[in-house]
């Protein structure tokens, strides 16, 4: 929808497109050697049989690559996409499923909303606890397992302001003097938001809301907040770090950095999702190759997203989310959108 | 009475398009706010919205319909194709190019460092609506003009009038019907239509109710297209009250325009086809240089088609009994226009709703068989309104000789309406053909599972922020999309018979 | 034989025809006539059977039809001939003519006969008025109807082409033997063609005769009228005889209960010629080329008119003697207050 991504992505997909071989690499036997955690793709049984995915849009090309890799590796797998975008999927599964027709084995959702509809409706399968095991804390639910996240993060220009200036602390950036950029149309601000209203409530968040969109500029995707941002137009923006981190490696020398807060919505880590729709060993090893070392890595490496399984090296220049103690949330929680929308529209940011 | 024999198939065809909507209203039941202050500033968006496009459409379409049906230019026909042409573009097509190459940032700033004005809200949302719908109202228009007696121009100029104004107060009263069925299509269009009012940030009631929509409330975005399907019905309602007074057929008026005035009148012309066709096709062509083809497999352009095709052709065969029943009756002319209905209703929400028509059919459920009856439902209409308008240009003497020279009914249907309403019935199939290779929502939901076409194509590369592969299926849907137009426009030479050229 | 009894057509609440009774020999031509809005497109449409009717009958050979039986076009075996021709405009001269025939030869005799050779492979919209016509007969006569109707065939054509066309459709006819209706409005047509003549007013005929008795002995002022240029003489009946201001002539009284009448003479059953001492004054004339036309004033009585031929020429306010040359007996009519006709 935004142009900016689009020019943007053009830059970086280039990057992306160039390495033709990574299946190869990914899933390769050899790994780096900061890789300790997960469970080697080597070491999984082998996928047959048929198995029928509802893939909520693809995140970059990197998904299908994922996909292509695996039923490259598993040639007596027959696997079948059915792409959508993701709420759509998520309500299909459901009226399937008042139909008692069921076509999806597994719903992989880019959105942890999607998932909560899902599992609110009571269609997804119990995963085994090994796979739940698997996940940092945190990150552990017994009916669906979050594949890789991204965090909030609050890029700014460090020729223009100094990392101390930045609040640590998401609800004082209400009451700062810095200029903000910010895009209250993007999906996942609107997570964040909800992330904000079930943390601090709706009266604190529409406080929030009104004093910084005082000083805010809005742009229609967050690539253009963290670009404008790079430029200079203003000091702070409020995006998702994998923007930051893909104008970084495709500009090194951008004038760009992260901050973090500290145990709020500020730094909320939301995922992407999979569950199974039917009890099947096929489906529950299809997630242990999603949940695999080789696939997790190549997420971080080359989409920049957070690996979500313990001991999995996070994406380069993201070192220190170690450090970082994103919000205590039930992520699933994250579908109640609707208020925050309508709380976004009172306010008038919408 | 008795009941016309089209009247049980069209009443069927009338029932099983009012499903989705009764599946929409059991699902807009549950804790879906009835109407609220937001609702008026989406109301108002998209009735200005409509306003500018009906207005704006009239404003470029029918001095180029004047040009086209007058006119005595060098290669007119080929002028009426090109002027045409933004039928066979995708308006999300049009929007995407647009806002990607004006504004600061775009394509014209990066490459000419001069920078154009932003496309956007509601303005850019209306000029991009009217660039790609003003082909209906100079096709319409231009069809009204045709068949007018050119003599009156010349009685007004001989009673001492100007051309201009001639032209003005006796042609144009009289094609006012033509121009009303034609801007209302054009905001028919501008009603329905998501991906512009999405790029452009205007909050439409599609827009809103795809965002509702995501935010996980079906139920409210159901209760959002039932809003919809009224304001759809009162467009229906104004354009079925559109019927014009036919005229005794006369002489065409020919103007014979200096060269200089041709050329001033082409060069006037210029803009609109730069802005809605050229610009777009040289982003594409911008982007295809730059990023080459991708994965793209000529194989989705192969199930795009095949799949329209079938649509089309099912569409036109339901589309005569229900346009026969609309021209035999009231009850009949009722039928049509619940038909109409499906086509104001967003993609998403619609697909919705056939997702959960279709698994009343679990063996129909996610087969290519079901995804053309979607397509069917969602496209009737237009082949409806193509085929019943070429009925009802035929002239009933045509079918009373066949008659009297012995034909039953069935052989004076097959051997002179059928001929004779042909071109209005490929016109028909090509708009339902159109329509259904930009179709995506239905397509993603219903179609077999792993079956790619050009549209499902063109929203993964989207979705996934590759915009440059969007190249290549862009410019084969666009070239499916004119060979589509080419045939519309053959139906719409329908005149050939009358006129000699 | 076409039969036809106590036909009546309604449209809505209106009546359109009324109480029509036809009955047609082998290869008669009836010429319907009429003003414009007298109902008689629609009779020829009801014996099509392309209209419902509101009662009575009719048959032909192998059919009956009646309110209650509708009989299909198709099934009635009538040929018609529409008056913008109703020609099938995707197909050929030779597709139109042989549209349901699976025997070419009765085409080709009609296509010799009316001349069309050339244009076989023509499509109608390359066809003059004329061509259309002959197109619309032939693929008419081609289908062997049992009868014919011909619904204003020639309206739409240029007058100098009407006058040789009506006897080519005329021959045409007859060589087809079969029985035809032909409705104009133009009396000259209906005059010079027809075996029989109808006269119809607001759904009813007024007269049906041969030509020359709805000419010279019609049945109401209106058919009078209709038929031709009038002169009114009043005059009172005396035995076969009507006495008038220019003399007595020999009379068939109409519906004439009194004796006080009007005499109905035609323009040429008057002569004319100057004379300073004549009975009326010239009040306007007419040149036609063969024929002039005057109107006279004359000064015991209305105004009438006169036909002479061309050569004998006076000025408008001239004085003229005017009688009454005719040998046949003229029609009168009961005696009228001045000013209606």
């Amino acid at each position: 929808m935004q142009r900016r991504t689009f020019l943007q992505s053009l830059l970086t997909s280039a990057a992306i497109i160039g390495t033709p071989m990574w299946a190869s690499r990914a899933l390769a036997a050899e790994s780096t050697a900061t890789i300790v955690g997960g469970v080697s793709v080597e070491n999984l049984p082998e996928l047959s049989g048929d198995l029928t995915l509802y893939l909520g849009r693809g995140e970059g090309g990197l998904y299908e690559k994922v996909l292509q890799a695996i039923s490259d590796r598993n040639p007596k797998l027959n696997l079948k996409i059915r792409r959508g975008p993701t709420a759509a999927l998520a309500n299909s599964i459901v009226a399937e499923a008042k139909a008692g027709v069921r076509r999806a084995d597994i719903f992989w959702a880019v959105d942890s909303g999607a998932i909560g509809l899902v599992t609110d409706a009571e269609l997804a399968q119990v995963l085994p606890s090994d796979l739940q095991e698997q996940l940092k804390s945190g990150f552990q639910y017994p009916n669906w397992a979050p594949v890789t996240g991204r965090i909030r993060t609050l890029p700014y220009n460090p020729q223009r302001v100094k990392a101390e200036q930045i609040p640590s602390d998401i609800m004082a950036l209400a009451d700062s003097d810095l200029s903000i950029a910010w895009a209250p149309a993007y999906a996942s601000f609107q997570s964040f938001i909800t992330a904000m209203r079930l943390l601090e409530g709706e009266q604190a968040t529409a406080h929030w809301l009104r004093a910084v969109n005082k000083r805010a500029k809005s742009y229609a995707g967050e690539l253009g907040v963290v670009m404008a941002v790079e430029r200079g137009e203003v000091d702070v923006g409020l995006a998702n770090h994998y923007y930051s981190l893909r104008l970084k490696s495709g500009k090194p020398n951008a004038n760009i950095a992260l901050a973090f807060t500290d145990n709020d919505a500020g730094c909320l880590i939301n995922s992407s999702g999979v569950l199974a729709l039917k009890d099947s060993a096929t489906a529950t090893n299809f997630i242990r190759y999603l949940l695999s070392r080789e696939v997790q890595s190549y997420l971080a490496t080359e989409a920049y997203e957070i690996p979500l399984v313990k001991g999995i090296a996070p994406p380069p220049g993201l070192a220190d989310i170690s450090n970082i103690r994103p919000p205590k949330i039930d992520l699933t929680k994250l579908a109640d959108l609707r208020p925050t929308l309508k709380l976004m529209r009172d306010v008038g940011v919408l | 009475m008795r009941w016309p024999f089209s009247y049980p198939l069209a009443l069927v065809i009338a029932l099983l398009a009012l499903v989705p909507v009764g599946v929409l209203m059991s699902l807009a039941n549950g804790d879906a706010t009835f109407f609220d202050q937001h609702n008026l500033k989406v109301l108002t968006n998209t009735l200005w919205l409509m306003l500018f496009t009906a207005l704006g459409s009239i404003a470029i379409g029918v001095p180029l319909a004047l040009m086209t049906a007058y006119a005595q230019l060098p290669y007119r026909r080929l002028w009426l194709i090109v002027l045409a042409a933004p039928l066979a573009l995708p308006s999300y097509i049009g929007a995407f190019t647009l806002y990607a190459a004006f504004g600061p940032g775009g394509e014209i700033d990066q490459l000419l460092g001069v920078t154009p004005p932003r496309v956007y809200g509601l303005a850019g949302a209306s000029l991009v609506m009217t660039l790609y719908t003003y082909p209906f109202v100079l096709l319409t228009t231009r069809a009204a003009l045709v068949g007018l007696d050119g003599n009156l121009v010349n009685a007004a100029r001989t009673l001492g009038m100007s051309l201009m104004a001639s032209i003005w107060r006796v042609v144009l009263p009289r094609v006012v019907t033509g121009m009303a069925a034609g801007a209302l299509l054009a905001a028919m269009y501008a009603l329905s239509d998501f991906g512009t009012p999405a790029m452009m940030g205007l909050d439409t009631f599609t827009r809103v109710i795809y965002v509702e929509y995501n935010a996980f409330g079906l139920s409210q975005a159901a209760m959002l297209s039932l809003q919809l399907l009224c304001v759809v019905a009162l467009v229906l309602f104004l354009e079925s009250r559109v019927r014009g007074t036919k005229e005794s057929p006369g002489r065409l008026l020919r103007l014979w325009p200096k060269p200089w005035q041709s050329a001033l009148m082409l060069l006037a012309s210029l803009p609109v086809f730069l802005l809605s066709i050229v610009l777009p096709l040289a982003i594409f062509v911008l982007w295809l240089v730059r990023d080459g083809t991708g994965d793209f497999n000529f194989s989705y352009a192969w199930n795009s088609t095949y799949a329209s095709l079938l649509a089309a052709l099912v569409a036109v065969i339901l589309a005569v009994p229900v346009a026969h029943a609309a021209l035999s009756g009231k009850a009949g002319r009722l039928m049509e226009r619940v038909t109409f209905l499906g086509f104001g209703v967003p993609g998403i929400v619609m697909g919705t709703a056939l997702v959960y028509m279709g698994l009343q059919l679990p063996f129909l459920y996610q087969t290519l068989a079901l995804l053309i009856i979607a397509y069917v439902l969602r496209f009737l209409p237009l082949a409806v309104g193509s085929v019943r308008t070429s009925v009802e240009s035929l002239d009933p003497r045509m079918l009373q000789a066949a008659r009297l020279l012995g034909a039953s009914p069935k052989e004076a249907f097959c051997r002179i309406t059928l001929p004779l309403t042909m071109r209005g019935i490929i016109a028909g199939a090509a708009l339902v053909f159109l329509e259904s290779m930009r179709e995506l929502p239905a397509t993603l939901l219903l179609g077999p599972t792993g079956f790619e076409t050009l549209a499902t194509y063109l929203w993964r590369v989207y979705e996934a922020g590759y915009f440059g592969r969007a190249a290549v299926p862009g410019l084969l849907l666009v070239f499916m999309s004119g060979l589509g137009l080419a045939l519309m426009l053959v139906g719409e030479r329908g005149s050939d018979f009358d006129i000699k050229e | 034989m076409l039969k036809v009894r106590n036909l009546s057509v309604h449209y809505g609440d209106t009546c359109v025809v009324r109480d029509l009774n036809l009955a047609l020999g082998d290869d008669e031509i009836l010429m319907l006539v009429g003003p414009t809005g007298c109902g008689k497109s629609t009779i020829l449409q009801a014996l099509a059977g392309l209209i419902p009717i509101s009662s009575g009958e009719m048959e032909l050979g192998s059919w009956q039809a009646s309110v209650h039986r509708h009989v299909a076009p198709e099934k009635r075996s009538v040929g018609m001939v529409f008056q913008d021709f109703a020609l099938f405009p995707h197909l050929t001269v030779q597709e139109n003519i042989a549209f349901r025939l699976s025997d070419n030869s009765l085409a080709d005799h009609w296509i010799e006969l009316l001349g069309l050779n050339a244009l076989r492979e023509s499509k109608p919209s390359q066809l003059s008025g004329g061509q259309k016509q002959r197109v619309a007969l032939a693929r008419t006569l081609a289908h062997e109807p049992s009868f014919i109707l011909l619904d204003e065939p020639l309206s739409s054509l240029d007058a100098a082409l009407k006058d040789t066309l009506r006897w080519d459709i005329r021959k045409a006819l007859k060589k087809a033997g079969v029985p035809a209706i032909w409705v104009t409005h133009d009396q000259e047509e209906a005059l010079s063609v027809g075996d029989r003549v109808g006269v119809l007013k607001n759904g009813v005929i007024e007269q049906l005769d041969t030509p020359e008795r709805c000419f010279s002995e019609p049945a109401s002022r209106f058919v009078a009228g209709f038929l031709g240029e009038a002169s009114f003489l009043p005059g009172h009946i005396s035995g076969n005889q009507v006495i008038t201001s220019l003399g007595s002539v020999p009379g068939i009284a109409i519906h004439c209960d009194d004796s006080q009448v009007d005499l109905l003479v035609r323009p040429d059953d008057f002569s004319l010629c100057a004379t300073s001492d004549g009975n009326g004054l010239i009040a306007w004339s007419r040149y036609e080329g063969g024929t002039r036309l005057y109107a006279v004033n004359l000064d015991d009585g209305p105004q009438v008119s006169v036909r002479v031929i061309h050569e004998n020429a006076i000025a408008v306010g001239a004085r003229v003697q005017i009688d009454i040359i005719t040998t046949h007996p003229l029609a009168a009519f009961p005696r009228q207050p001045a000013c209606v006709c």
